[in-house]
């Protein structure tokens, strides 16, 4: 009777595993959507300017390659993109190579951004600010200038 | 008559004169601004495409860690004939010049000559598999940020430098090499050297 108690036993844990373990080997199934989300942040290695996800070369298809098997070993996103730029340079994420390109690349969106907001802040204090009645002295102005025009044509005539 | 023509050309400046303002507004600033970015951008990108792959002069220094682990450094290779070659395993051309590197290496191996393979934008896997794949025994190394080949502004794969026992670019083969090619190159330098 313990034999067969130790029996069924076993044949209930063995269900449980043929169940479970592959419903857990579905979750860690990588798909090419998974692949191409990462692959579309980086850029071909020999291409110019041609997203990784959509590249046909063999290199791209083996840095794709090498993202499905980091996904498949549990690395987030961001470790990927980082593994890649550590081995491979900035070029991976189009980030310019050359360093007077990269800094002008970082820098120029941030002081176009500074100069913008001077210029609203400068243009809103202007608008905001109450401007001086001008019109009567320049109608006087207008007068006198009419009466002598007037007074010189007249001495003309 | 001409007195009352100055007098109204008077009047017309007087009338003008508050109007105007001096120096730049912001708009037009900023536009500057953007203009010599812009330029600064283009200029740099320009000189940048005139860069090309140094054929003579003083080869630029790298260093590089082979697959065994140990590291090369080309300032401290003086006195040998250099042959870097920059390949990758997804690379068909590569491919058709591996076994001539390979029989050209182990040609001068005893000399003093030494190979450095510089696998180029590949992964390791990749990589030893196509050294396996072609049994080199020459030391071949990633080239980690792709440091190597932006030192030597290659435009693809392969390409080899040969780098002579004072440090100089001797000859670069922007195409594949062959036994003949490569062994011309080496006799040379070694003749000479």
């Amino acid at each position: 009777m313990k034999n067969t108690w130790i029996v069924v036993r076993g044949l209930l844990l063995a269900c449980f595993l043929l169940v479970v373990l592959p419903a857990a080997a579905q979750n860690l199934t990588i798909t090419d959507d998974d692949v191409n989300a990462i692959a579309k942040q980086m850029y071909c290695p020999v291409c110019e300017n041609i997203p990784l996800d959509v590249c046909g070369t063999a290199a791209c298809d083996q840095w794709r390659g090498e993202i499905r098997t980091q996904l498949e070993q549990g690395y987030t996103e961001e470790e990927i993109i980082t593994d890649f730029i550590n081995r491979f340079g900035e070029r991976v994420v189009g980030t310019p190579q050359d360093p007077l390109l990269r800094a002008v690349s970082l820098v120029t969106p941030w002081i176009v951004g500074l100069v913008m907001l001077i210029v609203v802040v400068l243009n809103f204090t202007r608008w905001r600010k109450p401007r001086p009645v001008t019109t009567a002295p320049a109608s006087i102005t207008d007068d006198v200038y009419r009466d002598r025009l007037e007074a010189d044509l007249k001495t003309r005539r | 008559m001409s007195d009352v023509i100055d007098e109204l050309e008077f009047l017309q400046s007087e009338e003008g004169h508050d109007e105007k303002r001096a120096g730049l507004s912001p708009g037009s600033i900023v536009l500057l601004i953007g203009i010599v970015a812009v330029a600064a951008v283009f200029g740099v990108m320009l000189a940048r495409q005139n860069q090309t792959q140094p054929e003579s002069g003083a080869a630029p220094n790298f260093s590089l860690t082979t697959f065994d682990g140990t590291t090369y450094n080309l300032a401290d290779l003086r006195g040998k004939v250099i042959v870097l070659n920059f390949w990758a395993s997804w690379c068909g051309p590569c491919r058709v010049e591996a076994p001539d590197l390979q029989t050209t290496w182990e040609k001068y191996r005893d000399r003093d000559v030494l190979f450095l393979g510089v696998a180029y934008t590949d992964t390791e896997t990749g990589a030893k598999a196509f050294i396996a794949e072609y049994s080199q025994t020459y030391p071949n190394g990633m080239d980690l940020g792709t440091r190597i080949s932006e030192a030597y502004n290659i435009q693809g794969v392969p390409e080899t430098f040969v780098i002579d026992q004072q440090g100089n670019v001797a000859q670069f083969f922007y195409a594949r090499v062959t036994v003949d090619s490569l062994s011309a190159v080496i006799d040379r330098l070694l003749a000479s050297g």
